[in-house]
């Protein structure tokens, strides 16, 4: 009877578990019917689609969805078995579903699908409206044609003082123009895409009094009006762009109203007046500009965030209510189970600005009630006529719950995410940067604030010819490193590395090149172990006293500049300490000395340094590598701090300098 | 007698999984943590910080299978580094993440061929390495990565500098 009763409980729960997951997706794949929808001038036609009454589910290997993904610029993470699917958008963010759960990650934000992700076969099935939500998109009817619509997704404000920067994204490239402009407002018009961001946003801050932004056009042809209420004495820039997708509008004004009175009149817009200081110093200037620009937060990360107001506006499916909130705070959301219609959302780390809400509002919605809930909480409440539908949409700058005339089945009762910036403020980076040089430090590593492990001691070593120094020209032969403007590296590290054969054999040093003319130290198209081996092995073999690897760097644009030297073993600091000394002054950025994982300068026995001496990519350090002077300058520079190493660093038989 | 309360058995049985079924179904996704991202500054060296949610161990997914799923989440993560205004350094365009394996205190993450496509010199490489080896180890009980491109351990990158041929710790940047 004991087993008999065993079986029955393993079949019975094997049973009901079975159905679990098949009810999951049987809720989902009512019918399969393909879509064929209009996009960019194209016709998608999504086939691996199954429809329910939770929605459309689109499967990860639909031809209609790879070409969504291709045509945005994002990629999909998935194999079947695994639990995690991820897209990565252009922005980029990661979205993160997973098999059998509903919620989903989109950076820092949780969030409810309609319902969970499954797999059949060899494919995952996805909520499809999530799925195109995450790609700024949305599937719009104009008549009996489907249309995937370009969203005007984000407006990230984020207020500095007097300045007010706005930044747009869209699913489609954004070239915004300005239609309408007093001294109060400015409308810019985003054509082509369509927003679920309608409504009234209060900002007064930065010379920005509210954002008012509105659909128009038709379902093809959707066209996004954004107005900016100014405060009085603001001004506005042209929208500038660094992305197609990304458009910054920016303002100048006072930081509230109370200010705006003390604000000096005529205060000089800011890009016309630095325009040709960043000609006359283009990468600090760029460079400290850039880091600026990149302070995404709209208020001191530790500073509670303000609730500035909640608008209420009529949209085509209803209505959307505008929670408007400065600065950065995390949210929870519950809904009630119909009859009991009522949904509130707690937002914590928030003051309410303003006395509290609490006033009747048309149908569907019933009430609206705004109050300080407990000295660190706001809640929104909101009474519904009925079980309609909810969309909670966070943002930098605040929330929007959009509520539809519609009844809905089924849904989540409740919800978490955050507010404000993405992007953790600059307060923590320096607790995992290694310290800058101390001057006054010695060699011993202790002291110098390196951290080195035991595999990086080569402190013991003992130079079998004291009197050899190795100079590694990088790349050559079938590698020639990084090129631009018509210069390779192997040939500027060639000339690099011969005037500095000629000082130091001038200065009493013997000296061996890894590589004389523009060949492979091992041979051509060997692989990088040999190749690099071959180099080190240069410098083992004869027991050299130093090895020093000359390059150039680069990057993929021409911000970065300046001479970095990388080394790797507790014995490279002190030759990187005194080389960097005599390098500081050498016409471009010192960027110090980087501890890092380099082949050349891991596997080589004695200190040992690989000097990056100027970025080929940038403007100013491509200047001073195309000129002659200012290698054999560098050059200079290094023999003298090998000439200081050598000397606080004797050995018995190392030569007179 | 036994036989007449076997029906009543499996109809108990039955309501209890059937109320079990509909409490996994229905109740709301457990609140999650947050998992730190780090990606390294154009100095080429500093390293900046963005937090991005975490999906907690659901119903039904393993110690190991969590282990697993949360380093291929954040091997995604730094691959995708921070939003594009945010001036950073970023693996090249199109690198993928294949796969993610954890092996004792070791992630193995396994990059699409795109990594290769290095624009030259160690500023890039150095960070981007940087980056993913301090996400990774960011997760309890995970103090090395393993580097592959395409399934395969390579020394270096073609042309490149960082070694990639053992794993990668904190400690070696």
């Amino acid at each position: 009877m004991l087993n008999l009763i065993r079986r029955f409980i393993v079949r019975t729960f094997s049973l009901a578990f079975a159905c679990a997951f098949a009810g999951t997706a049987a809720a989902v794949a009512g019918t399969s019917a393909p879509i064929t929808a209009q996009y960019q001038q194209q016709t998608i036609r999504f086939t691996h689609v199954e429809s329910g009454s939770l929605g459309l589910a689109i499967g990860s290997q639909d031809p209609g969805l790879q070409a969504v993904l291709r045509a945005t610029g994002a990629v999909i993470t998935w194999k079947p078995g695994e639990r995690y699917v991820m897209i990565t958008t252009s922005v980029p963010v990661v979205v993160s579903f997973a098999v059998g759960d509903r919620r989903y990650e989109v950076g820092p934000i949780s969030l409810q699908a309609s319902f969970a992700p499954y797999q059949e076969g060899t494919e995952v099935y996805l909520p499809f409206d999530e799925v195109l939500r995450s790609l700024d998109l949305a599937l719009r009817q104009d008549g009996p044609l489907t249309l995937l619509q370009p969203q005007l997704a984000t407006l990230d404000v984020s207020t500095q003082g007097a300045r007010t920067t706005i930044v747009a994204h869209g699913g489609a490239p954004l070239h915004p123009r300005v239609t309408n402009e007093t001294p109060s407002s400015v409308t810019y018009e985003f054509d082509g895409v369509g927003t679920t961001l309608s409504g009234t946003r209060a900002v007064n801050a930065g010379g920005i009094r509210a954002l008012q932004i509105a659909q128009t056009g038709t379902a093809r042809d959707p066209k996004t009006l954004v107005t900016v209420q100014l405060l009085p004495g603001a001004a506005h820039e042209a929208p500038h762009s660094n992305d197609d997708r990304d458009v910054v509008l920016g303002f100048s004004g006072a930081p509230s109203t109370a200010q705006t009175v003390a604000q000096q009149p005529g205060q000089p817009q800011q890009p016309q007046e630095q325009q040709p200081q960043q000609q006359a110093l283009p990468q600090e200037q760029q460079q400290q500009q850039a880091a600026q620009s990149s302070q995404p937060s709209t208020a001191p990360s530790n500073a509670p965030a303000t609730v500035t107001g909640v608008t209420v506006q009529q949209s085509p499916d209803g209505y959307v209510v505008s929670i408007a909130v400065t600065g950065n705070a995390s949210f929870e959301w519950h809904r009630l189970r119909d009859p009991d219609n009522r949904f509130w959302v707690d937002i914590t780390g928030a003051q309410l600005a303003g006395p509290p809400l609490d006033q009747d509002e048309p149908d569907p919605l019933a009430s609206l009630r705004v109050r300080q809930n407990d000295p660190q909480t706001v809640r929104v409440a909101i009474s519904l006529i009925g079980p309609k539908t909810l969309t909670i949409s966070p943002a930098a700058t605040g929330l929007t719950i959009a509520v539809g005339r519609q009844d809905a089945s089924d849904v989540a009762r409740m919800g978490t995410g955050s507010i404000g910036s993405v992007v953790a403020s600059n307060e923590e980076q320096d607790l995992v940067t290694p310290a800058p040089i101390d001057e006054n430090a010695t060699d011993n590593a202790n002291d110098a604030n390196w951290k080195f492990g035991p595999h990086d001691d080569n402190s013991g070593y003992v130079a079998k010819n004291p009197r050899l120094i190795v100079i590694d020209p990088g790349h050559g032969g079938s590698d020639t490193g990084t090129m631009h403007g018509g210069l390779r590296e192997a040939d500027i590290a060639l000339d690099m590395a011969k005037r500095l054969r000629d000082i130091l054999t001038a200065r009493g040093w013997q000296v061996q090149m890894t590589r004389e003319t523009d060949v492979d130290v091992y041979g051509p198209d060997a692989s990088a172990h040999d190749e690099l081996q071959a180099r080190d092995d240069v410098a083992n073999r004869a027991g050299a006293r130093m090895f020093v690897s000359l390059h150039v760097n680069a990057f993929i644009n021409s911000g970065p500049y300046g001479t970095t030297c990388y080394i790797s073993k507790k014995g490279d600091y002190a030759l990187a300490r005194s080389i960097d000394r005599f390098l500081a002054n050498d016409g471009t950025k010192d960027d110090g000395i980087i501890k890092s994982h380099l082949y050349v300068t891991l596997h080589s026995r004695m200190p040992a340094v690989l000097i990056e001496t100027a970025f080929l990519t940038n403007p100013h350090d491509y200047a001073l590598l195309a000129s002659s002077s200012w290698r054999q300058k560098v050059v200079q520079e290094i023999a003298d701090g090998i000439a200081e190493y050598s000397q606080s660093h004797p050995v018995s038989n190392q030569p007179a300098q | 007698m036994r036989t007449s309360r076997l029906p009543l058995l499996v109809l108990v049985l039955a309501i209890v999984a059937a109320g079990t079924w509909y409490y996994l179904s229905h109740r709301p996704g457990a609140a999650g943590s947050t998992l730190t991202v780090y990606y390294t500054k154009l100095d080429g060296t500093t390293l900046g910080t963005l937090s991005v949610s975490l999906r907690s161990q659901q119903p039904g997914e393993g110690a190991a299978e969590h282990r697993h799923n949360v380093a291929l989440y954040a091997a995604v993560e730094a691959v995708a580094g921070p939003p594009s205004e945010v001036q950073a350094i970023r693996f090249p365009p199109g690198t993928r993440v294949l796969g993610a394996t954890v092996n004792g205190s070791t992630a193995t993450v396994d990059l699409s061929r795109e990594v290769d496509q290095q624009p030259g010199g160690a500023f890039a490489e150095n960070g981007e390495f940087k980056a993913l080896v301090y996400t990774l180890t960011g997760l309890p009980g995970i103090d090395a990565v393993q580097v592959k491109v395409e399934g395969k351990t390579l020394p270096t990158l073609p042309g490149g500098h960082v070694e990639l041929d053992t794993p990668l710790h904190r400690s070696d940047f």
